[in-house]
């Protein structure tokens, strides 16, 4: 997080993360597609080989909030290729929030799980607790056969704290909702740590509708 | 978080926080650890404060040019920090004409000045100066900052008609050249200026985003490779602690190995002395049964010495101190003693002795007792693992080494075959398995640990044979095959070749 009271500018930084090809940028690629057009900047794809990420792909999401708050998430991606492991965690440098990104699908449990441990590996060797640090977790590809089914996902999501989310990311459902649940923890997250709703005078509650209405322009997040 | 002068002289400096709780200036921008601290641009945000960070001038004034000549109309391109990035215009007359009037000169100046103050964030901004042309000030926001200007102008809206009565009233002016040079000045209806302002907007934008994407690029390769070299270099020092751990562990071994032998031997040295002489009745006769007791000690004694004895040969060789007393030797005539000497062990298996020596073999440079043992070692193996009724066939003759390696770069110089002996002993034994050739110079292996029951032996012969050899500047080479035998042949260079390696 960068916060620069001088231009009341607020910049958080989003990751998502997740094993090869289990739609990271797709995500992104949605919510370019999805967000009003003032609100979202050209979306950034820094080096690919056959289409896949080398590097990073990003996002600018800006808008105005509260009393005149410039609010800038800067959504990346990570590479989920194995060989990238160094990039990965140059990218979760300084990272507020990450959505790791799942593949839904029977066959990549176990991408999923490695790729789930290498990040919370990443995260600490980037000083960051695995344990504190705003986490949702998105099932892409629900429309994919072969799939954990709901009911499944359902339950073992109780067994954890973070939120989970079904996406089907090249139609852009469940996307926004995974973006928003993401926002909303980082941000009380964040309001927790430096008081940004007293230092801006801005209740976490009113936020949230906010960026829901400047994202979507009130449209249902569906 | 912008350092554009005119922008922030009246305001106090406030800190920033950062994320990791810390608060500094606003005047150095706060980031997490930088990993490609070299440049100005923030990695771990992409983030960039302003267009001078990393736009291409020449592109950018190439821009305006083309725009100049397009439009007619004057630009300049400003950074957030207010730098003036790229500029085309041309003076219109009437600036030209007004500057030669002093009062006009100073309302123009002022003019200048307040056009450069106009540092707008978001909305674009317009001044309009004494003569009544206008200069529009064109934010440029990039991911929601802003991080620099264009100004467009001086240039009359169509729609004005009149010359304007401030610049009139100024007084010492020649209304009708004024009305004149007014007249040749650019004129732009509005909605015409709205549109070439959006146009240059967007092309600054995108050569914005490509600079900007060119510039995290290479500074992601940058980091990357960085990151890539810190793990292998601590990967590789892993490794590195690991491997001299081993190698003093080695060390420690040998030692170990050289001092426990000695110990062992010393109080053998008793054991077989003693019972030597009460075997030859010194201590009082012995019957028969008594004599084949003690002679039974003395025997097993022997064997004991001898084994021990190898593994203090063992040591010496790899701890490099064995000393070789080299002289001339006729290496057809050792080998042929050494052939002499198993007669009666081959003579109890009904194996067929055969020696060969080729006439005029050249002497060679050796230490005749370790190269007996070599000798002796190898025929001994083959005696052994020959079956009743076969043969074991003794060469002593001269070969060409041809160099290793299938490099033919320089093979005129480098593939010059030398001269060598090469002493071999073929025999008609039970063979070993290709995957085993490499391994049987290793010590303490044999191919299977159940012949070190059945055939005798320790396991340590071949590895000494072959670090005597090595020691000699020698090679050994094993050729087999299972079930019809196998030739060990030892090649030494001719006197004179290489003699350098051994000694030690």
């Amino acid at each position: 997080m960068q916060l620069d009271f001088k231009t009341r500018e607020l910049t958080v930084k989003l990751v998502y993360y997740g094993p090869a090809l289990s739609g990271k940028t797709t995500n992104l690629q949605a919510i370019h597609r999805l967000v009003e057009s003032d609100v979202a900047g050209r979306l950034m794809t820094l080096e690919t080989r056959d289409d896949r990420t080398l590097f990073f792909d990003l996002l600018p999401l800006t808008f105005e909030a509260g009393s005149k708050l410039q609010v800038r998430f800067k959504l990346f991606t990570v590479p989920g290729q194995v060989i990238h492991n160094a990039t990965r965690r140059l990218v979760l440098q300084g990272a507020d929030g990450t959505a790791f990104i799942a593949d839904s699908q029977l066959s990549e449990t176990k991408a999923n799980q490695q790729a789930f441990l290498d990040m919370q590996e990443n995260l600490r060797e980037n000083g960051i607790d695995p344990a504190s640090h705003p986490l949702v977790i998105q099932f892409n590809k629900r429309d994919l056969p072969n799939v954990r089914s709901a009911e499944e996902l359902e339950r073992l999501a109780k067994r954890g704290k973070e939120p989970v989310f079904t996406a089907i990311a090249t139609r852009g459902t469940g996307v926004m909702e995974t973006f928003l649940g993401l926002a909303e923890l980082t941000w009380r997250r964040l309001d927790a740590t430096h008081q940004l709703g007293e230092k801006f005078d801005l209740d976490a509650d009113i936020f949230l509708q906010e960026v829901r209405e400047r994202l979507v322009g009130g449209r249902a997040a569906e | 978080m912008t350092a554009d002068g005119a922008h922030n002289d009246a305001q106090p400096e406030e800190p920033v926080a950062t994320a990791d709780g810390t608060v500094r200036p606003s005047a150095a921008v706060s980031s997490p650890p930088a990993i490609g601290e070299s440049s100005g641009i923030d990695i771990a945000l992409a983030d960039l404060q302003g267009l001078e960070e990393v736009v291409d001038r020449e592109a950018l004034r190439d821009i305006c040019h083309s725009f100049f000549d397009l439009f007619n109309l004057s630009v300049r391109v400003f950074g957030a920090d207010g730098t003036l990035l790229a500029d085309a215009h041309e003076d219109a007359e009437i600036h030209a004409y007004l500057r030669t009037v002093p009062s006009a000169r100073v309302a123009l100046a002022k003019d200048v000045d307040a056009v450069q103050r106009l540092v707008p964030r978001k909305e674009e901004a317009r001044h309009t100066e004494i003569t009544g042309a206008v200069y529009d000030v064109v934010p440029l926001v990039y991911q929601g900052r802003p991080v620099g200007r264009f100004v467009v102008g001086p240039y009359l809206p169509a729609e004005m008609r009149e010359v304007p009565a401030a610049l009139l009233a100024l007084g010492d002016l020649d209304r009708e050249r004024v009305r004149d040079l007014l007249t040749a000045m650019p004129r732009v209806r509005e909605p015409t200026a709205k549109r070439i302002r959006a146009h240059l907007r967007r092309v600054v934008d995108l050569l914005l985003f490509a600079s900007h994407r060119a510039h995290l690029t290479s500074e992601m390769h940058v980091a990357s490779v960085r990151a890539s070299y810190r793990e292998l270099a601590e990967k590789t020092a892993k490794l590195q602690s690991a491997y001299d751990r081993l190698r003093e562990l080695d060390r420690l071994k040998s030692n170990f190995l050289a001092t426990v032998s000695h110990e062992l031997r010393t109080p053998l040295t008793s054991i077989i002395g003693y019972s030597e002489m009460l075997e030859t009745g010194i201590a009082g006769e012995l019957n028969a049964e008594q004599k084949d007791f003690v002679a039974t000690i003395h025997g097993k004694g022997d064997q004991l010495l001898q084994l021990i004895s190898s593994l203090l040969d063992l040591s010496k060789l790899e701890q490099g101190v064995m000393t070789l007393h080299r002289e001339r030797v006729d290496p057809g005539e050792l080998l042929a003693e050494v052939a002499k000497t198993m007669v009666p062990a081959a003579h109890r298996k009904s194996i067929v002795l055969e020696t060969h020596r080729e006439e005029g073999l050249p002497l060679v440079d050796a230490d005749p007792v370790r190269l007996r043992q070599v000798l002796f070692n190898l025929a001994e193996n083959a005696v052994k693992f020959t079956p009743e009724g076969g043969s074991v066939r003794f060469r002593a003759e001269t070969t060409e080494l041809e160099p290793e390696g299938g490099d033919t770069l320089g093979a005129v110089l480098m593939a010059a075959p030398e001269r060598a002996i090469a002493l071999s002993i073929e025999d008609t034994g039970i063979g070993m398995p290709p995957t085993e050739l490499a391994r049987i110079f290793d010590a303490f292996y044999q191919v299977d640990s159940s012949s070190t029951r059945e055939h005798g032996g320790t396991g340590l012969g071949l590895s000494i044979v072959k670090r005597l050899i090595d020691a000699h500047g020698g090679s050994v080479r094993v050729e087999s095959e299972p079930g019809a035998g196998t030739r060990f042949t030892v090649l030494l260079p001719e006197t004179g070749s290489d003699i350098g390696v051994g000694g030690t």
